[in-house]
């Protein structure tokens, strides 16, 4: 057993707790953990693999949503057309933003893509308000209707999200070990080199963060019919810093750690707020101390860690 | 007239916040997410200063100082352990602090929108070509005008300034001749600190004092930023005047695309020209 399997341990036994646990006591909480752990990973390919820091994602989640919410309410599409098309539509805003943002690096590209993302979201509460349902969003947004079985039950909704979650991490690790997932550690480790070995950096940085955009599509898509609801606020600017507070406090660019911190951010936001109405600067605070005394997350130090405990056998 | 004192005051106080991030760029390669935290943080310390002193002046003052001192104890305490690692990591931490900064705020004064008022001296209007315009209005512009003069003044005459453009340039031949580098990385961020919460109090008596004030201005000063050219302060005079002047006739003419043609233009100058509307032709390779 090395560290990366005892991380993917760790992971199982949080996303299975309803099962372990009697009664199915925390659904509710793995329900938001698996659906924020789907935009995690995805936008830990673009952050930990990639290298490229967005402040945008806010954008893609929050089209995503809005697009299941609105096919299925409006048009009367079936649930799995519309989350297809939430991941497609999401996908389609960050490849447009790419366009944009792709042309500068670093600090650049973080200011530039939050821009953009404020832009949608003004958007979505002045001009498309016909369409957005302005500040108030939209309410009732449904679950699948799928083999007869009653998905607004949170026990029964657990395992459609279970699926989604595990095909998700599936295709997310075959891109990392895929050639293209070395491609993009060789352009975060150094982009002018990997631009005069013959990559054509650019068209994989937009490949990549198109790719990013659909697993924000599908998760914002997924949390609006989990809460039966989807408001501007999932376009706001602080959902995408939510979502980089997540991945850096698991670890940046590992497979499981975007998930154990999505899992200790949740529990944060659950336990915490029940404690205290001040628990985001709580929040705020222990996201300072990580980023100056544990760079590499939770499941950096927990890889630390086993190599002390295992001598000789390090991982 | 009045849209154009409008345009003038709102580009002033952009001006404000502009030049310290700025600045801070320039010396330490870091943008300041927490910049508009502490411009919200000047204007509500400035409304409790007012509150208890009676005093506008006293709070345009103290104000910023307090700001001052948290922005050195931020770059002290947090910034410089990190200076060895990828920029990313320091713009993380100033994201971090405006998670902390809003909560400051909202514990210490709530959820509910203040109000303040000018002082009795400008609380009137002046008749100026056939239109009142607000007085308070002209003294930010005449204050505006005022600070980025003893600014430039400072920059470019003064031995500070010296040392700060020079520790800009090459921190590590600026550390040989002998200058404290650490020392002046913490001085400018704390200065810039105090600008923004100087934009803070001065801005107060204009605008509902409320959490959302710091994200909604720092949208802005980025794109004066960066169509002005990071780290170009002449720059950011020119675009914070521009978008200053662009939302104020915005406003009176088409105030629901407002935002779009400010970031038309952030858009525009980064296709066109990503290193600023208004660098100096120079070529770096």
């Amino acid at each position: 057993m090395n560290a990366q399997r005892l991380l993917a341990f760790l992971v199982a036994i949080i996303i299975s707790a309803p099962l372990l646990l009697p009664d199915g006591q925390g659904v509710g909480l793995v329900n938001a953990i698996l659906i924020w752990s789907i935009f995690a990973i995805g936008f830990d390919l673009v952050f930990g693999v990639a290298g490229m820091l967005s402040f945008g994602h806010a954008a893609f989640f929050g089209v995503g949503a809005y697009t299941l919410s609105l096919l299925t309410m409006r048009m009367g599409w079936d649930f799995i057309p519309s989350l297809g098309a939430a991941g497609v539509v999401g996908g389609a805003v960050a490849l447009v933003f790419s366009y944009f943002a792709i042309r500068v690096s670093g600090l650049f590209f973080a200011l530039l893509t939050l821009a953009l993302s404020q832009l949608i979201y003004i958007m979505a509460g002045t001009k498309l308000r016909m369409l957005t349902g302005g500040v108030d969003g939209i309410a009732g947004v449904p679950r699948p209707d799928l083999f007869g079985i009653d998905f607004y039950d949170d026990g029964n909704y657990y395992f459609f999200l279970l699926a989604v979650f595990i095909l998700a991490l599936l295709i997310s690790g075959l891109i990392r070990i895929s050639p293209l997932g070395q491609a993009l550690r060789a352009i975060k480790s150094n982009e002018v080199r990997a631009e005069q070995i013959g990559f054509n950096v650019q068209r994989l940085q937009r490949s990549v963060f198109t790719i990013s955009g659909i697993y924000a599509g599908v998760a914002g898509g997924l949390l609006a019919s989990l809460i039966f609801y989807v408001g501007p606020q999932m376009l706001h600017w602080s959902t995408s810093g939510d979502v980089v507070i997540m991945v850096l406090l698991g670890g940046m660019g590992t497979l499981f750690g975007p998930i154990l911190g999505v899992a200790i951010f949740e529990i944060m936001r659950e336990w915490l707020s029940t404690q205290t109405s001040h628990w985001y600067g709580i929040l705020g605070l222990i996201f300072i101390v990580c980023t100056i005394g544990m760079p590499k997350g939770i499941a950096g130090l927990i890889m630390q860690l086993w190599d002390r405990i295992t001598p000789g056998g390090k991982s | 007239m009045s849209t154009i004192v409008i345009g003038l005051s709102m580009g002033m106080l952009l001006f404000l916040l502009a030049a310290g991030l700025t600045l801070i760029f320039g010396m330490l390669r870091v943008i300041n997410f927490a910049h508009g935290s502490l411009y919200m943080l000047g204007a509500y310390l400035s409304f409790q200063i007012v509150n208890v002193t009676g005093n506008f002046w006293i709070g345009l003052a103290i104000a910023p100082i307090i700001a001052a001192v948290i922005g050195a104890l931020m770059e002290r305490i947090a910034l410089r352990p990190v200076y060895d690692r990828d920029h990313v990591y320091q713009l993380l931490l100033t994201f971090g602090f405006i998670l902390v900064l809003d909560e400051a705020v909202r514990i210490f004064w709530g959820l509910e929108y203040k109000q303040m008022y000018p002082p009795e001296l400008l609380s009137g209007a002046i008749e100026m070509f056939g239109s009142s315009v607000p007085s308070y209005r002209l003294f930010i512009i005449g204050f505006g005008v005022a600070v980025s003069a003893a600014l430039f003044f400072m920059l470019d005459r003064s031995r500070y300034g010296m040392i700060i453009r020079a520790a800009s340039g090459d921190p590590e031949m600026v550390r040989t001749l002998g200058i404290n580098v650490s020392l002046v990385r913490t001085g400018v961020f704390s200065f810039g600190a105090g600008l923004a919460a100087l934009g803070g109090a001065a801005a107060a008596p204009l605008f509902p004092i409320e959490l959302g004030m710091g994200f909604n201005i720092i949208i802005d000063s980025f794109i004066v930023v960066i169509i002005g050219g990071l780290g170009n302060i002449r720059g950011a005079v020119m675009a914070a005047l521009l978008i200053g002047m662009t939302r104020a006739l915005g406003y009176s003419y088409a105030p629901s695309w407002v935002d779009f043609l400010t970031f038309i233009l952030l858009i525009g100058t980064l296709i066109l020209r990503p290193e600023g509307l208004f660098s100096r032709k120079g070529r770096t390779a």
